[in-house]
């Protein structure tokens, strides 16, 4: 069985794994890191994303192995410690989620929109960039407004190094 | 707003963990020696089996156990249950076919569950799922709702053999048929209610864990009533008397009805722990979900409004058939009758009612009860016939709505329900004004201009949620919770 080697929030992790393991097995079952979620067998849903040097990519659909030597950033990484990134903190204060599922994956999709687009995102600029994104609780709104707060905030301080 | 008390901003007590990807959803739980399971589903919607053939699958790599709906049987597992008796307007009861955990003898919809393979991982599960063979006779499968219980369909179940489950009907027919007789203007509307899926972004998953010391059962489920999973498992499935069956429901990623039945797959879960010593894992993944997570919805109704000369309701009469699927889900025949016809007076003080509903099995997935379970049905029926009443008489829809509220409470409908209280004006206005329906004809023309179309639709309705008290729904057939104590 080959063997892949990546950083996974700051550390580095080695495991066998079999040519068909998808980086979401790995990072799931390999590395108990179980934030982030599989909700579809399409790519279409967003519950997976991750951050893969730098890019939010999903990990429904990217094998784990072409992760070699890679740096993947996780829900579990973005915190600074105890203190909860911008962005998280955003979603808690503008009720942007009700069960969670999808949570993990809008706040990796909503740092990486920062990351490209800058911290002053309009409402259409969000919902246009949340379309690889699915929530069935909350009707979207408050998600928007979360990541708009969010966004704003993460300008009040330094990018998160990655 | 306030800073405390009623009417206070509070922040929720669960989002840390859901921001910080620390939740603890079904799949996130392991158990010390866990196998995979993975269900072998029918592709056909309608079918007998003549053979299943599991030794070639049995020898794969990884294969801890395989069963069918012959081992289920052998093991006296009793079938999953519809908990709600209803009776047709001839008084005999619901003609509810059996609903096996793994299929016996036949396959009713695509998804039926047919076999299930239980192995190390996930990945050898599958592979020798594959590896499967059944021998299918297909049959003739009926998919229209329309036409399900025509003369030449063929049967779904024995007990049902022209696919009726039940012809029930509530109200007074006596006094809708006077009511009609009297009318001055009839309004007539055919509507499709269309079936959904309600795919919950978290697929359906279950851990089932036996301790052989204690000769009991942990079940983990994606359940939104544990409560009644327990009672369904123990007191009617039989899996364990309820004193040696716990189940746990921990984080749940959304559900919005599609999770309170007890489905085939938990079932499995929880009686294979203690067939291959082991605990059981299941994920659906989201083609599953697709196939064989309880649908909604699914009418064709017809429905009749009778006016007399001032505008005023006299009576409404609704024909709605219903699809209940291939089998009786756990509340299904509930869903449009007792939430569904009950709802039909809305906010409007209408004399006589008489709504008849025919439940149909057809080789689909089984529906039942999905987001408002009934109520988004009526409230569908009874506002787009207030909508095309008011066009029909040339009146305001508003103006028409006001003119047949219910004005004095308490009001007893000609359905069961007696509405406590209710200012239906008010809300009526406040929604007005908040829309600015002044305005409307002036936005309608600018938007005219842009080379778009305006629109503006009412719906007032009635809501009526948490089933209650336990005597009164045992009364009208519920057999299963609802009882005031857990």
């Amino acid at each position: 069985m080959p063997k892949v080697s990546m950083t996974v929030n700051g550390k580095r992790v080695s495991a066998d794994v079999e040519g068909r393991t998808l980086l979401v097995q790995f990072l799931r079952e390999h590395q108990r890191l179980t934030g982030t979620h599989v909700g579809c067998d399409t790519s279409q849903c967003g519950a997976c994303v991750v951050h893969v040097d730098g890019k939010a990519i999903k990990a429904c659909t990217t094998l784990a192995l072409s992760c070699e030597g890679a740096n993947v950033i996780t829900i579990e990484g973005v915190a600074n410690g105890t203190e909860l990134h911008p962005m998280q903190a955003a979603f808690r204060t503008h009720h942007g989620l009700q069960c969670g599922f999808c949570t993990p994956g809008m706040i990796m999709a909503a740092i990486d929109m920062v990351n490209r687009l800058g911290t002053d995102l309009s409402e259409e600029t969000i919902r246009h960039e949340l379309e690889g994104n699915i929530c069935r609780c909350t009707g979207y709104h408050n998600i928007v407004k979360a990541i708009q707060a969010g966004a704003a905030a993460m300008g009040g301080m330094k990018v998160a190094a990655e | 707003m306030a800073g405390t008390g009623i009417g206070a901003r509070v922040e929720r007590k669960e989002d840390f963990r859901f921001i910080t990807g620390k939740g603890n959803y079904t799949d996130d739980i392991n158990r010390p020696g866990q196998t995979h399971a993975f269900f072998l589903r029918s592709p056909h919607a309608h079918a007998n089996i003549k053979k299943i053939d599991t030794a070639k699958a049995a020898a794969m790599p990884g294969v801890v156990g395989i069963f069918t709906g012959a081992d289920i049987e052998a093991d006296k597992v009793g079938g999953l249950i519809c908990g709600w008796m209803i009776h047709s307007k001839d008084g005999t009861p619901m003609k509810a076919g059996a609903h096996p955990a793994l299929a016996v003898g036949k396959v009713r919809y695509v998804g039926d569950h047919v076999a299930v393979v239980i192995a190390e991982s996930l990945a050898e599960a599958r592979d020798a799922a594959e590896a499967i063979a059944v021998d299918y006779e297909p049959l003739k499968p009926v998919v229209d709702l329309a036409s399900a219980t025509k003369k030449g369909s063929p049967a779904i179940h024995d007990a049902a053999p022209d696919n009726q489950v039940y012809d029930w009907h509530l109200g007074d027919e006596a006094a809708m048929k006077a009511a009609f007789k009297k009318a001055k203007h009839v309004t007539r509307i055919d509507l499709v209610n269309n079936r959904l899926i309600p795919n919950a972004m978290e697929p359906r998953a279950a851990i089932g864990d036996y301790n052989p010391g204690e000769e009991a059962f942990t079940l983990y489920t994606t359940s939104q009533n544990p409560h009644v999973a327990r009672l369904v498992l123990s007191a009617f499935i039989g899996i364990a008397p309820e004193h040696k069956l716990r189940v746990i429901a921990p984080d749940v990623g959304g559900g919005f009805g599609s999770k309170i039945f007890i489905y085939a797959e938990e079932t499995i879960c929880v009686w294979a722990a203690k067939k291959v010593g082991r605990p059981v894992k299941w994920v659906a993944d989201r083609t599953e979900e697709f196939l064989a997570i309880a649908h909604g919805r699914d009418h064709l109704t017809h429905a009749e409004m009778a006016i007399d000369e001032n505008g005023r309701i006299l009576g409404l009469h609704v024909k709605t058939r219903a699809n209940l699927g291939a089998y009786l889900s756990t509340f299904a025949s509930s869903v449009p009758t007792y939430l569904y016809v009950p709802l039909l007076s809305g906010q409007y003080n209408i004399p006589a009612i008489y709504g008849e509903v025919e439940a149909v099995y057809t080789n689909t997935a089984p529906v039942d009860a999905y987001r408002g379970a009934g109520r988004p049905e009526a409230t569908f029926v009874i506002e787009r016939l207030m909508e095309v009443a008011a066009r029909e008489l040339g009146m305001d829809p508003a103006a028409f709505r006001k003119k047949n509220f219910i004005k004095s409470f308490p009001h007893q409908t000609p359905v069961i329900m007696c509405y406590d209280t209710g200012d239906y004006n008010a809300s009526l206005a406040k929604a007005m004004e908040i829309h600015d329906v002044k305005g409307f004809a002036r936005r309608k023309r600018e938007s005219a201009k842009a080379g778009k179309l305006r629109g503006l639709g009412y719906s007032a309705y009635i809501e009526a949620c948490g089933i209650a008290p336990s005597a009164a729904v045992g009364s009208l057939g519920a057999g299963v919770g609802l009882w005031e104590s857990a």
